[in-house]
């Protein structure tokens, strides 16, 4: 991709990138191995949460630290925050950095989604011999810390909208963008795997069993899934308006040409059978990037490999495609990076700005016998070489709360 | 990237269409959470709060309190949004779970502290009960849930949308805090009793509605600091409680606004007389 304009000036663009993951902590290692169709899933300590066999999951192996003058932490300082911070502060810091924006401005604002800061921070602590879930001390929250260490002083909010807090983050800055609120902003969120969540999901049913077998554990639309696999990681842009990365001669990887956001209203856990609700905010999404179904060339699905929700999403699919459904190429990521959880939606905007550089749409492995419940255009065990120029990349949360985003190249 | 008064954004004003102010002790939660609606809101389904927050029961009350209180004919509320801004939500229930994670293991863990004692459980809680299909966003989490709260809906009842796209109807703004955070015993058990404030207010575009009362976003080309402002969740909860009373109430506002650190600043305003009174929950 080129430093160039957008078709229209007001467009939202995307010019900075970081992320730490399962499959990388830079774009190209991203892209490649998603294309690639390698998974990050694996056997992970402590074993002694595990409730059957061997615990696995998908988790980040190393986190970047800042690159140096990108915010006022040290190498030494950074390794000794908390891995939720690092998970957030790292990639928030090469973002800024790839934009070209390091030491941050008064006019950048900050939206990070992360749905349980809280019991995450009242958990290590507690596991730590610590008594602040007791107890607590007045505190500021994360991104409040954040915004101080990058020195980025425009506005800065957490959101939650549990799997999909980050997807709901893009959103909310590309509106300020557009409201002209900030002149940029840091945008994406991040999670960290922890014991209490991986046994409240577990008893939720809501986790794959396939102990014996980690890496074919999360099979997405598979008729025998069993649930998803826990993945951690932080994924965050720097949006812009496109007028300002030409002006700045920025790379631009992309456009956020569009937002849905609707909510089922059915069920704190259970997204509804009626996939109208769902559909309405694919729908929202082409409609506000002024495309038709026909126009899109990959759909990133939320597909987490979980019985209902996956039958859910291809009906909501159908509905919103319409006929034209079997000729979009769908595949779920998540199937070799595990459910980020408040970060799923930014890494798969990655997942769609790798399929949009490379012009293949990243497959669904371990996709052996395609559920008739969920049929669509799979995307099966390999990489597909493809036109790709708009993706619309959907993503869902516990709560009925639906987003789909429409990402597409920039001009 | 430089920053000018020229380029400080648009002013973005929404109308107040239905409020309400509740509190309660903790000790009186559990009545609420038994029986949430007061005489003229919708029925939630039976035992619907049964594993909520503490903060989320009095949010929803609030909600309701708000709706049995809207003169007729009220807003068709399906298509707004929710977006909830607690304090430290879930925190006891993450108490008594991870304090029988100790003594138990994992088996013990409650498959509802994630759905219920996460940052979106309030806003989902009042999407689901109420039927509310707009977008249901958690906010802040912390001692600057009212802040970020109003902000956050004011972005999403303002957000511009391609011709022929939809747009948000309206949002429902929750916001919950102690006066002081419960202390818990070891098992997670509460040895105090505090007051929990909440305010539940519904905004739309200020062009959409007649409303007597506003709030106006006016981005100033100063900047005083990071973040969006006051960090006192329960004193800013219960100023701007007060502001909202006196609006219903046909009393002269003197002012209420709140500075945005980040270079802004939000005031509320009276343009009419208010009809009707704000009922308060006692503890």
């Amino acid at each position: 991709m080129t430093p160039r304009g957008r078709h229209h000036s007001d467009a939202v663009v995307i010019t900075g990138l970081g992320v730490a993951s399962p499959l990388g902590v830079t774009f190209d290692e991203v892209a490649d191995n998603l294309l690639a169709g390698r998974s990050g899933v694996r056997s992970v300590e402590p074993a002694a949460f595990a409730r059957e066999g061997r615990q696995f999951a998908a988790p980040v192996q190393t986190i970047p630290a800042p690159p140096a003058g990108s915010c006022d932490v040290s190498a030494a300082e950074f390794a000794t925050l908390d891995r939720l911070e690092q998970l957030c502060l790292g990639p928030l810091a090469h973002a800024l950095a790839d934009a070209g924006l390091s030491g941050g401005g008064p006019r950048i604002g900050l939206v990070l989604g992360l749905g349980a800061e809280q019991l995450k921070t009242w958990e290590f602590d507690f596991l730590g011999g610590g008594r602040e879930v007791f107890e607590p001390r007045p505190a500021d929250t994360l991104v409040h810390g954040l915004a101080r260490r990058l020195s980025v002083a425009g506005p800065a909010v957490t959101v939650a909208a549990a799997c999909a807090s980050s997807g709901y983050a893009m959103a909310l800055g590309r509106t300020w963008l557009q409201t002209g609120w900030v002149d940029a902003c840091l945008v994406g969120g991040g999670d960290i795997l922890s014991p209490t969540a991986i046994a409240a999901f577990y008893n939720l049913r809501a986790l794959s069993r396939r102990s014996d077998d980690p890496a074919k554990a999360s099979r997405p639309f598979d008729a025998a899934r069993d649930g998803f696999v826990m993945g951690e990681g932080g994924a965050f842009f720097v949006l812009e308006k496109a007028a300002s990365a030409e002006r700045r001669g920025r790379r631009v990887y992309g456009e956020l040409a569009g937002i849905g956001m609707s909510s089922d209203a059915v069920h704190m856990v259970t997204p509804s059978s009626d996939p109208k609700e769902a559909a309405r905010a694919v729908s929202m999404a082409l409609a506000d990037a002024g495309v038709e179904p026909g126009q899109i060339d990959y759909v990133n699905a939320h597909a987490a490999g979980t019985l209902v929700g996956d039958v859910a999403e291809a009906g909501a699919l159908r509905l919103a495609f319409g006929a034209g459904v079997d000729r979009v190429p769908v595949s779920s990521t998540k199937s070799m990076s595990g459910h980020l959880v408040s970060g799923a939606a930014a890494f798969e905007a990655i997942a769609c700005l790798a399929a949009i550089e490379r012009q293949s749409a990243p497959p669904t492995v371990n996709l052996d016998n395609p559920d008739p419940a969920c049929m669509l255009d799979h995307v099966p065990h390999v990489a597909r070489p493809h036109a790709i120029e708009t993706t619309a990349s959907n993503s869902f949360g516990f709560g009925g709360a639906n987003l789909c985003l429409v990402i597409r190249r920039a001009a | 990237m430089n920053t000018t008064p020229s380029n400080a954004g648009a002013s973005a004003t929404c109308a107040v269409v239905s409020r309400a102010v509740v509190e309660a002790r903790l000790s009186a939660i559990g009545g609420l959470r038994e029986k949430p609606s007061p005489a003229g809101a919708p029925p939630l389904p039976h035992r619907f709060l049964r594993h909520c927050d503490e903060q989320t029961v009095l949010g929803m009350r609030a909600v309701l309190e708000a709706i049995a209180g809207h003169p007729e004919p009220r807003p068709a509320f399906d298509r707004f949004g929710v977006v909830a801004a607690p304090c430290q939500s879930g925190r006891i229930a993450a108490a008594q779970t991870l304090s029988q994670l100790k003594t138990g293991g994992a088996a013990v863990v409650s498959p509802h502290i994630v759905p219920q004692g996460s940052l979106h459980a309030m806003a989902s809680t009042v999407s689901v009960a109420l039927g509310m299909h707009g977008p249901n966003i958690g906010t802040s989490g912390g001692p600057q849930a009212l802040s970020e709260g109003l902000f956050t809906a004011l972005s999403l009842v303002h957000a511009p949308t391609a011709a022929g796209a939809e747009r948000c109807a309206g949002i429902w703004l929750i916001a919950t805090a102690w006066d002081e955070e419960p202390r818990l015993d070891a098992t997670g058990k509460p040895e105090t009793d505090p007051l929990c404030r909440a305010v539940a207010i519904a905004i739309t575009r200020a062009t959409d509605a007649g409303a007597a009362t506003t709030l106006t976003l006016e981005p100033v080309a100063t900047t005083t600091g990071v973040g969006c402002g006051v960090p006192d969740a329960a004193g800013a909860i219960a100023a701007f409680g007060r502001a909202l009373e006196l609006c219903a109430e046909g009393g002269v506002l003197e002012s209420w606004s709140h500075v945005c650190p980040w270079g802004a600043e939000i005031r509320m305003a009276v343009q009419a007389v208010g009809t009707r009174s704000l009922r308060r929950e006692a503890a």
